[in-house]
């Protein structure tokens, strides 16, 4: 280990050194954009014959399933066959010491009948959120995808399809620690409110015609028709301006049927424009950010990123290019975290009554001792504090994998774009996060496993012998 | 004031007051851990069991700040 960093192997670590300094001088780094929920592939990345998307999560999670696979193929065609082979060496070897050690450490703490059982969901659990956790040290996940104009698609129950929803939040405030918001509002509209709109503004459009036809009919036509096209640029001040100019602008010559229509048109421009304030957008992973286009504004804090035309054809409607990660850790999607805790939380109650077979249900309602004993009533309501306790494990198990590893994603994030050069400690540290929360995941259902094993009411023990 | 700024004021204020569950999980890891090193001090050659139920302990610690931390990340970037 001494000659490790002798010769040439420390230039090569200066040259990879220097070339770290060179491209975070050259590239600047990315401001990470940060969403929750996994993305969604674009289209043709489907459930097979559904229209639900693929995330990017599960192509993740397959990545692990298929790691895990080969995995244990190879470790069962490398066990030695008989006792006086040569042992092998080497990766095989070191899997067994982490066996053997996981072995002692689970025989600690639920010896008895069921050890095989615990032991295997231990295991099973134990490797599947390892490698899962350890997906975000990866170079290339989470960074690497799809460059795509930042629109957001929302599955639309009642039309049964995704509709892409425009943004037209062409800023980015930097915020805290390089963590950015877009600017503008987000609100999902249903179709059938938008329907609703339409109509509201073509009712409004009529009132407002039969109402300008008593006053001079050109002029408030034109006026409103400008203001309909300034709110869409801009504020609303600034179309009450526009609004002034039409009017002076707009001396006359149309007729009444004419400037109806137009009435009706400045209506529906309007409406559209109202639909687009509200529409909704959230951040899809890092921006591609290039000197070249970022317009810095010191004092209003704020940075303009690449503009895209709007891909649904509107006008002056622009949207910022994102990056869609092809790969994104598992461990940060609530699907995955939840279903492992459900999965572990059915684990627990299979050993349950596997054990203690249906007296196991004496757990949780006790009604045994009500008119027995004088505490009775105290052993009913334990009993559905358990239940409650039960059901809480799944959410506890879920939330704390995901905010652990997500946090940590974070962590990478942002310390990868404020010092893009050496964040290696923090890769160290989530290294480890990454180990603990995995053994801690898979610890925590054997104790519960060999938990609900064990009979702990006295009375009913003599019942269930083969349980001990 | 206009919506957006009034929006990333509330979620901004949400999410730090979200945060201060953080500092029971700072107190419980704080604990633990000043325990396991007693342990350590006056037996030692139980540093590696200790360490091991020292590491689970300030995991489940942590685990609590962790909820508080996915509620304010969930009001940053979900909440909309």
């Amino acid at each position: 280990m001494n000659s490790f960093w002798n010769g040439k192997r420390r230039f090569v670590a200066l040259l990879m050194f220097l070339a770290g300094v060179f491209v975070a001088l050259r590239v600047p780094p990315v401001i990470p954009f940060i969403q929750l929920p996994g993305e969604n592939f674009p289209e043709g990345f489907n459930v097979p014959f559904t229209d639900i998307r693929l995330t990017n999560t599960f192509a993740g999670s397959v990545i692990v399933w298929i790691l895990l696979l080969l995995f244990v193929i190879y470790v069962s065609r490398r066990r030695p066959k008989s006792g006086n082979e040569v042992p092998p060496g080497g990766f095989y070897n070191m899997f067994e010491a982490l066996f053997e050690g996981l072995m002692g450490f689970v025989g600690g703490i639920a010896a008895g009948r069921h050890f095989r059982l615990i032991f295997n969901m231990f295991m099973t659990i134990f490797l599947i959120v390892l490698l899962a956790n350890w997906m975000e040290l990866v170079p290339g996940v989470d960074t690497v995808g799809f460059i795509h104009p930042h629109v957001k698609e929302k599955y639309d129950a009642d039309s049964g399809e995704y509709k892409v929803i425009t943004t037209d939040g062409y800023e980015i405030y930097q915020g805290f620690l390089g963590i950015s918001y877009v600017n503008g509002q987000c609100d999902w509209i249903s179709p059938a409110d938008e329907a609703a709109a339409d109509e509201a503004a073509l009712l409004e459009a009529k009132a407002a015609a039969a109402a300008a036809e008593q006053a001079s009919i050109e002029d408030a036509a034109y006026a409103r028709y400008q203001a309909g096209h300034g709110d869409e640029a801009q504020s609303t001040e600034e179309s009450d301006d526009h609004g002034d100019d039409g009017h002076s602008a707009a001396s006359g010559q149309s007729d009444a049927a004419l400037a109806a229509h137009d009435e009706v048109l400045a209506a529906r421009v309007a409406a559209k424009q109202a639909r687009a304030d509200r529409s909704c957008y959230t951040g899809v992973g890092p921006v591609p950010w290039a000197d070249d286009y970022v317009a810095d504004d010191k004092a209003d804090k704020k940075k303009s990123i690449p503009l895209h035309p709007d891909p649904r054809g509107e006008e002056a409607k622009l949207v910022p290019w994102v990056v869609l990660p092809f790969v994104r850790v598992p461990s940060t999607d609530l699907n995955m975290t939840l279903s492992l805790a459900l999965i572990s939380f059915v684990m627990i109650q299979f050993i349950g009554f596997k054990a203690l077979g249906i007296g196991y249900l004496t757990k949780f309602f006790n009604f045994g001792t009500l008119f027995k004993s004088p505490l009775g009533g105290i052993d009913v309501a334990v009993g559905l504090l358990e239940l409650i306790g039960d059901f809480a494990k799944i959410l506890s198990f879920g939330f704390r994998l995901l905010g652990n590893i997500f946090a940590g994603s974070i962590l990478l994030f942002v310390m990868s774009f404020l010092v893009p050069i050496l964040p290696w400690p923090f890769f160290i540290l989530e290294f480890f996060v990454g180990v603990i929360q995995a053994l801690v995941f898979a610890l925590l259902t054997a104790i519960f496993m060999n938990l609900a094993t064990v009979s702990h009411h006295h009375d009913d023990d003599h019942d269930h012998a083969e349980a001990h | 004031m206009d919506p957006q700024s009034t929006i990333i004021l509330g979620k901004a204020i949400g999410a730090g007051l979200a945060m201060i569950g953080a500092a029971g999980g700072g107190i419980g890891i704080g604990l633990a851990v000043g325990g396991a090193v007693q342990a350590m001090g006056r037996n030692p050659d139980h540093t590696a069991t200790i360490q091991v139920n020292m590491i689970l302990g300030v995991a489940f610690a942590e685990a609590v700040a962790i909820y508080a931390l996915v509620v304010s990340l969930i009001i940053l970037f979900v909440l909309s």
